[in-house]
């Protein structure tokens, strides 16, 4: 029976036991093909993003009359200088991608660590000392859910200044209390766990257990999927751009670029369309890797 | 056995495992059913019986798979047979019950639903009246209280032993052929599993049901079957009747099976304990109890109070094993808890070396943690995952602090020495460990403080005979060496019986009996303690017979608790006074403590005046 | 007894927590920097003259007061009025009510709300609608087929369906189905055909979160114990997995529901209607933000919060009479 138990669940390679359970999600998820293309498409993009409007040499702000509504390469008439046309302004329309997409990633990334942390301390604190410290703050947690984040974010930055910093906040506001609750349960299940009582029994504090023995073990498996995340931030963040409650003009984003491509859309339909395309193709690069990760991560913690 | 009609016709049965590597799992098993029979299966873990159980149902799913051989009923080979052929047997022709009955049917779903949705899936013209009123009887006839109502009840309301009776009678409402039952009383405790073993015999004689019978536990498969087969690595290694088996083993493995199994009643002598003059009190505890409150989602603002213990006293002396047991929700591990101070009592005293730490602060109890330590049952889950051997076995020098790191490696690495850990684990992680090494880790950690007091809560439940045979010498060389006291905390009567030198027995929350090894084993005062010996699986000359001293019920909610002695709803012979009077523990003729008023004329004097 | 338990409990829980929300929303407004009686007033009016409409409206109390006194009102059922809005003005429109602005004549805010939400209705209607036919065939088959190609297959589809922003899929569709292809109409509402194509944006939106959520359900509840047993007790896998393995299925199901997808369909609805011009709640909300609306912004924060907990306690009853266990 020792034996059965030891040869485990047949999906973990064997070099790979005995690693830590983050590096075990890894090197699973690597297993999947559509890991590593989002991985390449990811990477390609962020390269693009950050090296691109150096390269091309071109600027995101720069008006130019005379070159206005110029269609992309591909349609007649698109000339190399705009690979991707540019818009009603004469404002070439690749750089603004490039930078929107720069910025689009920064406020995602920057945002879901945010409510990652937050979340999860909050989690592991209810989770950890239950009884009335979980039940205020999972009330808090309920209260903040039955907020969608749109009517949260419209309603502060509708009416406040958008900027960067107060758009991250809007987002870390409205996207902890689902870190919270995951972290919470998971917290729970494992404080009943043995290893976890032993310390206890060892007199370890209450901290040192949180830190040292559940949160090593749980948060890992959460953090990798908070990757879907940044993309779903993205998204946000687009829309706040669509709604004019993002980052304010004349920095290009998303939401902005898609905007005003709107009342141009019959005579030059690619200032919407092909900008957006590319954030599309950026999600669902990351939406492939995240989905890649959570796979790994069920069948890790089912194989457990 | 006088017609010689066979039912089950098994003939060079093999089953392997698909993968990388092919691997043979059951080796060309061969023998017969013979009707109106009950052929036992006999085999450690590993033997391979559950999968050969499956296999005689068709049950096995990838990636094992049959490899040759047939397996002949009826005229029909199912090992070949199709799925809808064999769709058509199951259930029907065949039953099985396994040995996890609190999820073998749908939680959602009230059982008598479940059992009638059964029926008549296989009796297509069956009417719904017509089946609710067959199960109603079968329900019956497994001696389900109140059947009626239970009928409407889910699983998750049903004991261990009750879902167990619930799936015989699920098993059994079609009057199969032959049923193969899968080491069904395995999660069950020992007084419950004699209930269900005196029950399927009862059952298979009046059904005519031919059975195969499969267990780990010579001891049960001994109490019910004609013949046995013993099965080990895969093959089978002897196949006789039951009784010759047990008098004439012929294969060496049934023989070291046979001489394995722990005797109670034998004379041999107890290993471990030491015999020093009961002296200094290490730890006294004083009328404890714990209740737990829950909300009873059912009314407003009404608390049901869960009295887990309930008024615990007796002395541990040093260097003396002292043992515990009792059955699941006797109050035995929430003693554990309390007595490993993970919680507080609600009240009473627990004094450890002269100090009450029932109520003592953290950071005072973290001193004397140093010389008390509670070892946790499970093997598996009590190591941190994450954290190298070495690390976890220096924990509690670190919460401790005031140790260097050198000083610190230094100490860790005699430890694992001391409990026989191989020093190159230190900086491994623990996964791979087996469940004996990981069990080593455990003691280390425990170990590695120097305390004095070491409570064991089934701390060698989870491992092979052999292992904790080794285990137990471990704790004896370390007991001889240190002078260390300990408490064994368990529901295996067998292995307080070899190492403890006093033991209390405990039934809902209370201690009802507390006597020396000798007296609880060869004289045993309470009912209860009678009844528990009498459900023992034993191949030897049972001292106590369970026609006697095993009534049928199941302990009463701790939430409800009625007046009068707990034991008396299965007692088997209450007095009038007992059902109004609580008997207090009190001493017994023979120098022990028993709570019963047959048998402490003295306490009820005391009551009477 | 227990549901009448459990459901006094809920709402005595759920009326805490739309209290909590309203407070926030309330605080939120009123701290955040930007006057809303100079929007209402416009640029060219005399500070002493804002200040006396401010106090009249009562919006230079302390906020504690505010709050007491707005709490009060809508205890009697009185939502308010709103800062801009005329009485006869348009229902959602961007502008003023006319040159004068009257602060007896104002627009009351459930009235505003009562006019736009039989169209958010529709929507959130039509959309539920969609995802559930896109999402119960794909989920459930990945579902049963865990792990094959049923299951990568709509791995792929969710995992695209997700990457699509809801504001470009929505001006894509309305470029390609409805300004190219002429075959649905899409800005503005003129009849019920105005509320497919928002909905359908909707849909795509939400199918691939019930997709992928349906499949593991599905997947997990085959996994039990008691499916396989059920195998050799003599039931049909058939029979099995419509019996069993889908009312199982149905608990975590009705969660995400209560919990994700509502707050998502509440959410991305507003952004829609704002995307389609579509005369309902969210575009009055938009709009009000605009214009520093309050007492609409207000209105229509409390009401979907409310939607949100009652859409929980109901999907939490439906759970605890599916599985007893819930109830204890
Ligand atoms: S006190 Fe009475 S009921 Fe209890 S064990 Fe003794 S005889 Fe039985």
């Amino acid at each position: 029976m020792i034996e059965e138990i030891a040869s485990g669940p047949a999906a973990i390679p064997a070099a790979k036991r005995g690693s830590s359970i983050g590096a075990q999600i890894l090197a699973l998820a690597w297993r999947a093909a559509d890991f590593r293309i989002g991985l390449a498409v990811l990477a390609f993009l962020i390269l693009a993003s950050l090296l691109g409007p150096s390269v091309l040499g071109l600027s995101a702000t720069k008006m130019d009359v005379a070159n206005r509504f110029a269609p992309p390469i591909f349609l007649e008439g698109g000339t190399w200088k705009h690979i991707l046309g540019t818009d009603q302004l004469g404002r070439d329309l690749l750089i603004r991608s490039l930078i929107g997409l720069r910025n689009a990633l920064l406020i995602g990334t920057i945002s879901t660590i945010g409510m990652f942390i937050l979340g999860s301390t909050i989690g592991l604190v209810a989770g950890y000392f239950g009884k009335t410290v979980d039940l205020v703050l999972m009330r808090i947690t309920d209260a903040q859910m039955a907020i969608p984040v749109i009517i949260l974010a419209i309603t502060i930055l509708g009416v406040s200044r958008p900027n960067p910093v107060t758009i991250i906040l809007v987002l870390v506001l409205a996207g902890w209390p689902a870190y919270a609750r995951v972290v919470r349960s998971v917290t729970m299940s494992e404080r009943r766990k043995e290893y976890v009582r032993a310390s206890t029994i060892l007199g370890a504090s209450s901290i040192r257990v949180m830190l040292q023995q559940i949160a090593p073990n749980i948060l890992p498996p959460v953090a990798f999927v908070a990757l879907l995340d940044v993309a779903r931030m993205m998204i946000f963040e687009a829309i706040f751009g669509f709604i004019g409650i993002g980052i304010q003009p004349p920095t290009p984003t998303f939401g902005t670029i898609i905007a005003d491509g709107t009342k141009y859309l019959l005579n030059a339909w690619w200032i919407t369309t092909i900008p957006g395309l590319l954030l599309a193709l950026c999600l669902c690069s990351i939406n492939l890797m995240g989905g890649a990760l959570e796979r790994a991560r069920n069948t890790l913690l089912r194989g457990q | 056995m006088q017609t010689n009609r066979s039912v089950l016709n098994v003939s060079q049965l093999s089953v392997d495992i698909e993968g990388r590597e092919r691997r043979r799992i059951l080796n060309e098993i061969s023998f017969t059913l013979e009707a109106d029979t009950v052929l036992g299966i006999i085999g450690q873990s590993g033997s391979g019986k559950t999968v050969l159980s499956r296999a005689l149902v068709n049950w096995l799913r990838p990636p094992l798979r049959i490899s040759g051989g047939s397996i002949l009923f009826k005229g029909v080979d199912l090992a070949t047979v199709n799925e809808t052929a064999m769709q058509q047997l199951r259930g029907r022709e065949i039953a099985y019950i396994g040995s996890d009955p609190a999820n073998a049917l749908d939680p959602t779903l009230p059982i008598g639903r479940q059992i009638a949705e059964k029926l008549m899936s296989v009796e297509n013209d069956l009417a719904r009246d017509a089946a609710d009123r067959r199960v109603l009887q079968m329900l019956d006839a497994v001696r389900i209280p109140s059947s009626r109502q239970r009928f409407h009840e889910f699983p998750f309301q049903f004991s261990g032993g009750m879902m167990q009776r619930v799936m015989i009678v699920d098993a059994l409402i079609t009057n199969p052929a032959f049923l193969v039952a899968d080491n069904i009383t395995q999660p069950l405790d020992v007084t419950i599993a004699a209930q269900i073993l005196r029950l399927l015999k009862e059952l298979q004689r009046d059904f005519r049901t031919s059975t195969v019978f499969v267990s780990s536990a010579l001891g049960v498969v001994a109490e019910i079957a004609d013949r046995v087969i013993v099965l080990a690595h895969g093959e089978v290694v002897e196949q006789q009747g039951m009784h010759g088996l047990l008098d004439r083993p012929t294969h060496e493995y049934t023989r070291r099976l046979i001489s394995e199994m722990p005797k109670i009643w034998g004379e041999e002598p107890l290993p471990t304990a030491v015999e020093t003059p009961a002296s200094e009190t290490v730890l006294s505890v004083r009328d404890v109890s714990k209740t737990y409150s829950e909300r009873d989602r059912n009314r407003f603002f009404v608390w049901n109070h869960i009295q887990a213990v309930r008024g615990v006293s007796f002395d541990v002396f040093r260097g003396e094993n002292l043992g515990i047991i009792g059955e699941s929700g006797c109050g035995k591990s929430t003693l554990s808890r309390l007595l490993g101070r993970v919680e507080a009592p609600d009240t009473g005293q627990i004094e450890f070396l002269g100090k009450d730490i029932a109520h003592m602060g953290r950071r005072q109890l973290l001193g004397l943690r140093k010389k008390f330590q509670l070892l946790l049952q499970d093997p598996f889950n009590a190591i941190p995952p994450h954290l190298t051997i070495g690390r976890t076995i220096a924990e509690p020098l670190y919460i401790q602090g005031g140790t260097s790191s050198v000083e610190v490696e230094k100490r860790v690495r005699a430890t694992m020495i001391e409990v026989g850990l191989q020093e190159d684990l230190y900086d491994l992680l623990p996964v791979g460990l087996s469940a004996g090494q990981r069990q080593r880790v455990n003691i280390a950690r425990a170990m590695v403080l120097d305390p004095e007091l070491l409570i064991l809560d089934e701390t060698l439940s989870a491992l092979d005979q052999v292992e904790q045979a080794k285990l137990i010498e471990l704790f004896g060389d370390i007991q001889k060496r240190r002078g260390i006291t300990y408490i064994y905390i368990s529901h295996d009567l067998s292995l307080v019986r070899r190492v403890c030198n006093r033991i209390a027995v405990m039934y809902l929350g209370r201690v009802v009996e507390l006597a020396s090894n000798t007296d609880i084993f060869f004289n045993p005062q309470h009912p209860y303690t009678r009844a528990l010996l009498s459900a023992v699986p034993a191949i030897e000359e049972r001292r106590y017979l369970p026609e006697t001293y095993l009534m049928e019920g199941e302990p009463p909610s701790p939430i409800n608790i009625p007046a009068g002695c707990s034991f008396r709803s299965r007692c088997p012979l209450p007095i009038e006074i007992c059902a109004s009077v609580d008997p207090k523990l009190s001493a017994t003729p023979s120098d022990g403590y028993a709570a019963c008023h047959l048998i402490t004329p003295i306490a009820q004097s005391t009551i009477n005046s | 007894m227990f549901a009448l338990n459990f459901l006094l409990r809920r709402i005595v829980q759920g009326i805490v927590i739309i209290g909590l929300v309203t407070l926030l929303i309330f605080t939120l407004l009123r701290v955040v920097p930007g006057d809303p009686v100079r929007i209402m007033l416009g640029p060219m009016v005399a500070p002493s003259v804002m200040e006396q409409v401010a106090t009249e409206l009562g919006l230079r109390d302390p906020i504690p007061v505010q709050f007491g006194r707005y709490m009060l009102q809508v205890m009697k059922g009185d939502l308010g009025h709103s800062f801009i809005r005329n009485a006869q003005g348009g229902s959602t429109g961007g502008s003023r009510g006319g040159e004068t602005f009257d602060l007896q004549n104002r627009a009351k805010v459930s009235e505003l709300i009562a006019n736009t939400i039989p169209y958010s209705i529709l929507l959130a209607a039509l959309a539920i609608l969609f995802t559930v036919l896109i999402s119960f065939p794909l989920g459930f088959v990945a579902g049963v087929y865990s792990g094959k190609w049923p299951d990568r297959l709509s791995l792929y589809v969710s995992s695209v369906l997700v990457s699509l922003p809801n504001v470009w899929l929505g001006i894509v569709l309305i470029l390609l189905l409805s300004a190219w292809g002429g075959i649905l109409p899409a800005i503005g509402y003129n009849g019920p055909s105005y509320a497919i194509l928002p909905a359908l944006v909707l849909a795509i939106e939400l199918a691939p979160v019930m997709i992928r959520s349906i499949a593991v359900s599905v997947a997990n509840s085959l996994q039990e114990n008691y499916v396989s047993v059920g195998e050799v007790r003599g039931i049909k896998r058939r029979r099995m997995i419509t019996h069993h393995v889908l009312r199982n299925a149905s608990i975590p199901l009705l969660n995400l529901f209560g919990i994700q997808v509502i707050g998502m369909l509440l959410g991305s609805l507003f952004v829609v209607e704002y995307i389609f011009n579509y005369p309902g709640v969210g575009l009055l909300m938009i709009n009000a933000v605009f214009q520093r609306d309050f007492p609409i912004i207000q209105a229509i924060a409390m009401l979907s919060s409310a939607v949100l907990v009652c859409v929980n306690i109901l999907v939490d009853l439906a759970a605890t009479n599916i599985d007893r266990r819930l109830q204890y």
